[in-house]
């Protein structure tokens, strides 16, 4: 039996970008999805940096030092903050997927994306005073 | 009620709806295969209670009798209706107009998404069907009983042996409007997905059954690649089902009963 749905295969999933249609547990979808690029960029952008410490320290200090300036410091917290999300997001599909919390589902990732606030908050303040 | 006063009452009443009633515009979705989809704005006058439905209905009476919706039951009970209204999933046969106003007075009406568009704001809900079909959950069914369990056939002359007599009280909440598959996000990615309807039809037919081949039936369909695993915890069917049917709930419990049939625990 043939259960496919025909129409417009390879562009529909632009309609995840339909704002009107966004209530708390697509926002949290569309943020696991962006976060989870964003963390998989990070990957391949961090084994390319790393490879430059096969060029000693002429290349490694001067990226050193560029990665103590304050934009790069920004950077660092925008990393963080995608970790938080996926990460906290991760935990309320997992417990839901569990069976736990499932009428709450909308409360806890309110309460879970807080607890994220409050820990990029501190985070942020740790990477920049340091 | 006497002539005059009936008259009287009708007069009355056409007053009441006038004095009542208020302007909207309706930007509609247009569409015919093998033409550029477009919107039409159409000026429209309904009741004060109207519902969206009410106000599709005026614009296929009042301006354009090409325009393809489907309805039935003005109720909720068919799900035939369904339609996006400012961009959400809504059975438009009981959204309020007033409901859905911006301050422009104007309703956008759109097909469901996921589906295949037959002409403005009707879809091919064929796909939803078959789901339905392969899960065992189907709406239409060949005979049913009264909830005393007499035969409905026999009150019509037909043979009372010629029908099913076992007593069943039919309580399905699923409607199959299709608003769960628009909305799901997933099934805007995968077209293979079993979606939020079929899965939840496949928990709906696992609670009614013991028989342990029919229950494997079930699951193996259920923990198929395109079953519940597909399902990325979006929770819009369960938001936008009109008639309560929860079926990311469903999907989270048949998860429990997959998981609990590959470990050996629970029932």
């Amino acid at each position: 039996m043939n259960l496919s749905l025909p129409e417009n295969k390879k562009i529909r999933f632009l309609r995840w970008f339909d704002f009107r249609s966004w209530r708390l547990g697509m926002l949290a979808y569309i943020l696991n999805r962006v976060t989870a690029i964003g963390l998989v960029l990070y990957l391949y952008i961090h084994l390319a940096v790393l490879s430059m410490l096969t060029g000693g320290p002429a290349q490694w200090d001067p990226f050193v030092a560029l990665a103590r300036s304050p934009m790069f410091l920004a950077l660092d917290v925008l990393l963080l903050a995608g970790m938080l999300i996926h990460g906290l997001n991760g935990v309320r599909v997992a417990l839901t997927g569990f069976g736990i919390g499932v009428r709450a589902q909308k409360p806890m990732f309110v309460a879970l994306m807080l607890v994220g606030a409050v820990l990029l908050l501190a985070g942020a303040l740790k990477i920049f005073m340091e | 009620m006497q002539g005059g006063t009936r008259k009287k009452f009708v007069q009355l009443a056409r007053c009441a709806n006038t004095l009542m009633a208020f302007d909207i515009t309706l930007r509609m979705f247009r569409y015919r295969p093998g033409q550029a989809a477009h919107f039409e704005t159409y000026a429209v006058t309904v009741p004060d209670a109207a519902n969206v439905l009410d106000a599709i209905e005026q614009v296929w009476d009042k301006h354009d009798r090409d325009l393809m919706f489907r309805h039935a039951c003005h109720h909720a009970s068919c799900g035939t209706c369904a339609v996006r209204v400012n961009g959400r999933e809504v059975l438009p046969c009981i959204a309020p107009v007033k409901n859905y106003l911006d301050g422009a007075k104007a309703l956008t009406i759109e097909p469901l998404r996921n589906f295949s568009m037959v002409g403005d704001l009707l879809v091919d809900v064929a796909p939803l069907l078959q789901r339905q079909e392969t899960a065992g959950l189907v709406i239409t069914r060949p005979v049913e009983n009264h909830l005393d369990g007499k035969p409905i056939a026999s009150a019509q002359g037909l043979d009372p042996e010629s029908v099913e007599t076992v007593p069943f009280n039919r309580f399905e909440d699923c409607i199959e409007c299709g608003i769960c598959l628009s909305a799901c996000p997933t099934m805007a990615a995968s077209t293979k997905f079993f979606g939020p309807a079929g899965l939840a039809a496949l928990k709906s037919q696992l609670d009614k059954t013991t028989d342990p081949t029919e229950r494997a039936r079930l699951l193996d369909l259920a923990d198929d690649e395109q079953g519940v695993w597909r399902c990325h915890s979006a929770w819009e069917c369960t938001e936008t089902c009109p008639q309560n049917v929860r079926p990311a709930e469903a999907i989270m419990a048949l998860r429990q009963a997959i998981l609990a049939r590959k470990f050996g625990f629970g029932k």
